[in-house]
């Protein structure tokens, strides 16, 4: 009863809701569809800011020789007469790319972009659960955002601690300026990140549980929603935790507790603090850090699952064993923080046993790998650019996961730990992967943001131009790694050992170049089409998600009359019998007998009964509404 | 009609819940997320050695039992915004709401009462913990009277009775966890100091 | 002069991919848009899937022949060899993996490009298959950890009692260097007492300090078991000594410790690489300021009895500069003084 109450009364409310001036619809709006793209334009902001810091220290690195003069207007004092980069700004640069990447493009520019677009819109909801909440975590975001970007022009650099800020290093103004001021306000904008976060999870989570229209059951949901919801629990979970970590270095740093510090002599006066332990803030960080990859990771997967399906009219191979690995992966997660500690000094009887755990991580990630092959196999496949980039996602993250292999194998790690395999291999499976996810995801449902097309052969030359470029880019760093270059230096001459590839850096840098020079096209595709592409069609991939079951643009309240409801699971491509090669998910079985298979027979009188008595509940309710 | 009506609803709303309810219980998870990692990294630091003992202040007892009390008086106020008896429910309130700020007062004192034993919050590890657990659950306690305080206004305003109980539930839900918490702390502390 | 070239070159890139874009639309335009699903744009897509990795296959395998001396630093310690080892065989066991599912991905991508006459396979699940492919993989890296796990359990057994002892000590932005002299005990410290004169805050109170002494290189014998102790004094470093294989964080208020048997003499290293100049060498590889990348320290490997006779010519702190030991107490005052009276 209260189902169909509200859905009646949702009706009626919504139609007379279109009079949204500005301010409401554009800036501190509650309808998920602009949040959700609100996310989407900010990390793209963020995008380019991160690509282009990591380009400055690409340059660096594979032209250490050049006069970097050019870059005085923007960096001003960094970089000194002679035009060279200031070694504190280098590791500045280094550290701000990292928490941007991770956090506010991969975390906010992703998970954040497409939980909220695809959230209500999937499952048959109106909106999320709390549109207020929702604007919050949003706007929180926001706050986040403009605070580290301040950060980035303060006089003594933002913070250099790594994105990781490991204490003492980021504790002690006098160990490196950018643990001043600039820490401080990354400590700031990570709190405030934090809070998003957490308002955008718990939202999320409430209303895939909550919101679903009739017939979603959690077994038709299509593995976007999975991947979402997975990934604001492990948000949930672990976000709190690093804020633990971040509040007792605050207080570390500003009051003068000795939780990390102890036994420290610098700056020519031995500190007063004893008793700290630096690797427990390890533990802390990492206790989120791990997670915090699947976070990154999972909605891309999602998304991939989705649009490889789609576009291979072929059901997603082995749904139950994609959800299985993905709840693996989510349990997992949890209890392999430790094999980023392995040489940290911490116990070795620890360090063995998350040796094991983190192997058994690999387990369902190969898992899915495998599913992902399959459903590809005997598929009929449309290249679309989401097609593309979601094969592209299949490689990096088979390139950077086989890597996994051998960091999370604790002897091995020895010699690569905080090498520049380490880079490759992150980058490979989370940055690649999840920047692809993110890219498919626009391609794919840009026409559902927007009503209009992004223009196809323009994507097939960003992605081609991107996939050759990333390999270009991050496969030579296994070899770099491989030969003991150690990660975040400013240069490698000083050692005999590393004082060589200079060729192989130069070529890297260059892709690098040529890498980030590519994604002007999509920028630039993604603009021009949002005024200027061609009109697009109500369901254009020919889809069965519920999402293509709404107006070309959807209004506040997503679907004009009643929300549909949902019969079959979300992969019924190239059903046998069946005309068309798809079976959208609100086409009753009773629709199409030709195509049922034995065990939804069965299904169908149960459904008909349901059908029956829906008209008679609306009827019901509309007479009860009025009395 | 009635019985058709259930059966649909059984059959495509497996579980739902009060989606504000839902979100304060997704909030809870994560405050017990906060105060899990503070307690274990309590004890991965204790079990390194170089760590201050000394005695819980006594006052601890007295505010766990006045909090024991406030959500004694909270389950009270529940029952009588469940049966319609308005003036006691506002009664029981007001009461939740005072014993709070009392326990609040108490843990002021406990404070007092560690500085006279010596044990600030700059210093060994031991104590700083200590005065962070103490902080940051009364940061929280102070959250759940304002909480209070909202619902004792809306209840002043007729909006609360048996047949408009969701705000009420969620603030009985804080304030019970807020307790909980509370004693797992004590017990934690007691256990491990 | 390459920013210059680098702008010009985006610039020529980004027209060049205008050119192209105004050209395309301007065809489909004159062809007027088609439904069709079958394009060539499609097949091209295809196409380039087998280009890439059969180009991207060549130029890998290619690469990591030529370059493979390159790469593959010398080994310098027991257990070195060992992990080497495992590296290398968990790089042909994925490195077969990698293969297999790249070619799977690009010839499923080629093979079944869209077809207007075809129709995908309805193939939603196979439980086989799913348990095939999570036992296969759960076998084979339960056979890679339990071999790792070996090793790593022998790497961090205690170090045996008549290991070298060598203190390393991480500071901004240089390693201290300290052996515990004759007893092979190094005498406390307490990072209080650092001054000027006492850079390492060794405690001069307690008589095993008395033969400790500084030297500007690691100096090791070969084939004998050499324990670092590690410490840190004010944020945290990693001792990182890539031809031993070894790597071990320096953290301020927690010392730690790494041994290794060395297997090669600086000299036999140079005869075996050609290279007159080569040196083992420490560098840092946890981020801990300005000079990270400069906290050099060379590793010399001498044969047994060159190093014996290396460590007796060394000097200790306390004879070195004798205000160390102005301050102490009178009775071990002149227990240090006997002791380098004795020494002399
Ligand atoms: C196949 C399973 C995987 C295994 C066994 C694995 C193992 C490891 C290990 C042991 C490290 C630490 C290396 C070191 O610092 O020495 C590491 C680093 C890292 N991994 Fe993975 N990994 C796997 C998959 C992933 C995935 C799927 C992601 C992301 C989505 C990821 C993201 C990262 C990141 C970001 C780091 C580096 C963090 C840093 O030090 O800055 N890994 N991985
Ligand atoms: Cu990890
Ligand atoms: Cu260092």
């Amino acid at each position: 009863m209260a189902v169909a109450n509200v859905s009646s009364h949702d009706v009626e409310h919504h139609e007379h809701e279109h009079h949204d001036n500005f301010i409401t619809k554009y800036i501190f709006s509650t309808d998920h569809k602009m949040i959700g793209k609100q996310f989407l334009v900010t990390g793209i902001f963020w995008a380019l800011i991160g690509g282009f810091l990591s380009i400055v220290f690409r340059l660096q690195l594979g032209f250490p020789d050049m006069n970097l003069e050019f870059l005085r207007p923007i960096f001003g004092g960094w970089i000194d007469n002679t035009g060279k980069l200031d070694p504190n700004f280098y590791l500045a640069l280094v550290t701000m790319h990292g928490t941007i990447m991770v956090f506010f493009v991969l975390t906010a520019g992703l998970s954040g972009t497409f939980s909220n677009f695809l959230i209500p819109l999937q499952i048959g909801a109106r909106d999320m659960a709390s549109g207020f909440m929702n604007m919050l975590s949003y706007w929180f975001f926001f706050l986040s955002s403009v605070v580290m970007f301040c950060s980035l022009f303060l006089e003594k650099g933002p913070a250099g601690g790594g994105w990781v800020v490991y204490p003492p290093l980021s504790a002690l103004e006098q160990a490196i300026p950018g643990s001043g001021l600039g820490m401080t306000l990354w400590l700031v904008a990570m709190t405030f990140f934090i809070v998003s976060s957490l308002l955008g999870g718990i939202n999320y989570i409430t209303t895939v549980i909550n919101l679903r229209t009739k017939g979603m059951s959690f077994a038709r949901l299509p593995l976007t929603i999975w991947a979402f919801f997975l990934t604001a629990i492990i948000g949930l979970l672990s976000f709190p935790v690093l804020f633990s970590a971040a509040l007792l270095l605050v207080f570390d740093r500003s009051f003068g507790t000795s939780f990390y510090l102890s036994d420290i002599y610098i700056g020519g006066e031995a500190l007063p603090n004893t008793g700290g332990s630096a690797v427990l803030y390890q533990h802390l960080f990492w206790f989120l850090g791990h997670p915090e990859v699947y976070i990154v990771l999972l909605p891309a997967l999602g998304i991939t699952s989705e649009i490889i399906a789609t576009n291979s009219r072929k059901p997603i191979f082995g749904y139950k064993a994609m959800i299985i690995s993905m709840l693996g992966i989510t349990i997992l997660s949890f209890v392999v923080w430790a094999h980023h500690m392995f040489v940290s000094g911490m116990n070795p009887f620890l360090g063995s046993i998350f040796m094991f755990l983190t192997l058994i991580i690999a387990v369902p990630s190969a898992v899915k790998v495998f599913n992902y092959l399959t459903t590809l196999w005997r598929g009929n496949l449309r290249f679309t650019p989401g097609m593309l980039f979601s094969i592209g996602l299949v490689s990096v993250f088979i390139s950077g996961g086989l890597t996994g292999i051998f960091l999370g194998n604790s002897a091995i790690d020895i010699q690569l730990h905080d090498t520049y395999f380490v880079v490759a291999h992150f980058h490979l499976v989370m940055g690649s992967a999840s920047f692809f996810g993110l890219v498919a995801g626009v391609y794919h449902w840009f026409p559902k943001m927007f009503g209009r097309m992004m223009d196809e052969k323009l994507g097939h030359i960003h992605f081609w131009l991107t996939f050759v470029g990333i390999y270009m880019v991050f496969f030579p760093m296994h070899y770099i790694g491989i030969a003991g270059f150690p990660r975040r230096y400013y240069t490698w001459t000083e050692f005999a050992f590393s004082d060589m590839y200079t060729d192989l850096n130069m070529f890297v840098s260059a892709a690098a170049i040529i890498t980030f020079a590519a994604q002007m096209i999509l920028v630039f595709n993604f603009f021009y089409s949002m005024f200027f592409g061609r009109k697009a069609s109500l369901n254009p991939w020919r889809s069965n998600t519920l999402e293509w079951t709404t107006p070309l643009h959807p209004q506040h309240g997503n679907w004009p009359g009643e929300i549909p409801s949902v019969y079959r699971w979300p992969y019924d491509y190239s059903k046998p019998g069946s005309k068309e090669d798809f079976i959208p998910q609100t086409i009753p079985l009773s629709a199409t007998p030709e195509s049922n298979l034995p065990h939804e027979e069965k299904l169908v009188n149960l459904e008909k009964e349901i059908i029956a008595e829906e008209g008679q509940i609306l009827v019901a309710n509309e007479t009860k509404e009025e009395s | 009609m009635e019985e058709k009506l259930s059966y649909e609803e059984g059959a495509v709303q497996p579980l739902s819940m009060h989606p504000k309810k839902f979100a304060l219980w997704l909030f809870i998870v994560s405050v017990v997320m906060v105060f899990a990692s503070l307690t274990s990294a309590y004890i991965v630091r204790q079990g390194e050695g170089n760590w201050l003992e000394f005695n819980l202040p006594d006052i601890f007892w007295y505010t766990s039992a006045v909090i024991i009390l406030s959500s004694i008086t909270m389950h009270w106020a529940y029952v009588s915004a469940k049966n319609d008896a308005l003036d006691m429910l506002r009664l029981a309130l007001i009461i939740t709401s005072f014993l709070g700020f009392a326990f609040l007062v108490g843990q002021w004192y406990s404070w007092v009462a560690l500085v006279d034993r010596d044990v600030y919050f700059v210093g060994n590890p031991s104590g700083s913990f200590l005065y962070v657990f103490t902080g940051l659950h009364a940061l929280h306690l102070i959250s759940g009277v304002i909480f209070l305080i909202i619902v004792l206004i809306s209840s002043l305003r007729y909006k609360i009775h048996s047949q408009n109980m969701a705000q009420m539930e969620m603030c009985v839900t804080y304030w019970h966890f807020l307790g909980a918490l509370w004693i797992y702390l004590f017990m934690f502390l007691l256990l491990n100091h | 002069m390459y920013g210059l070239l680098i702008a010009i070159g985006i610039v020529l890139l980004l027209s060049v991919i205008w050119m192209v874009y105004r050209i395309q639309a301007l065809i489909s335009v004159a062809k007027g848009s088609s439904k069709k699903i079958a394009t060539t744009s499609n097949k091209v897509n295809a196409i380039l899937m087998m280009v890439f990795l059969v180009g991207c296959t060549i130029l890998m395998v290619w690469y990591s022949i030529k370059e493979f001396d390159n790469y593959q630093l010398p080994v310098a310690s027991e257990h070195g060899v060992i992990t080497d080892q495992l590296f290398w065989v968990t790089m042909a066991v994925t490195g077969f993996i990698f293969v297999l599912t790249h070619i799977l991905l690009f010839w499923f991508g080629y093979r079944y490009q869209y077809d207007d006459n075809k129709r995908a396979a309805y193939y939603p699940d196979n439980n086989k298959l799913e348990i095939i492919w999570t036992l296969v993989p759960a076998v084979v890296l339960t056979v890679l950890v339990f071999t790792g796990w070996r090793a790593w359990k022998d790497i961090t057994a205690p170090a045996p009692e008549d290991a070298h002892v060598v203190e390393i000590m991480g500071y901004q932005f240089a390693w201290e260097i300290r052996y515990p002299g004759k007893d092979n005990v190094l005498g406390d410290y307490d990072y209080r007492l650092i001054n000027a004169n006492n850079s390492r805050g060794i405690d001069f109170t307690d008589k095993n300090s008395f033969d400790d002494f500084p030297s500007q290189q690691v100096v090791i014998p070969k084939g004998e078991p050499v324990l670092f102790k590690i410490r840190a004094r004010d944020v945290l470093h990693s001792v990182f000594a890539p031809h031993m294989r070894l790597k071990m964080d320096a953290v301020p208020g927690m010392p730690t410790r790494f041994w290794f048997v060395p297997t090669k003499t600086t000299t036999e290293m140079r005869a075996e690489l050609g290279d007159d100049e080569f040196e083992y060498e420490i560098a840092c590889t946890e981020v801990c300021g300005r000079g990270h990348f400069s906290m050099r320290r060379v590793i010399t490997v001498l044969e047994p009895d060159e190093y014996r006779e290396w460590v007796s010519e060394q000097e200790s702190f306390i004879k070195r500069n004798p205000d160390l030991i102005s301050d102490l107490p009178s009775d071990l005052k002149e227990l240090a003084e006997i002791y380098i009276n004795e020494s002399k």
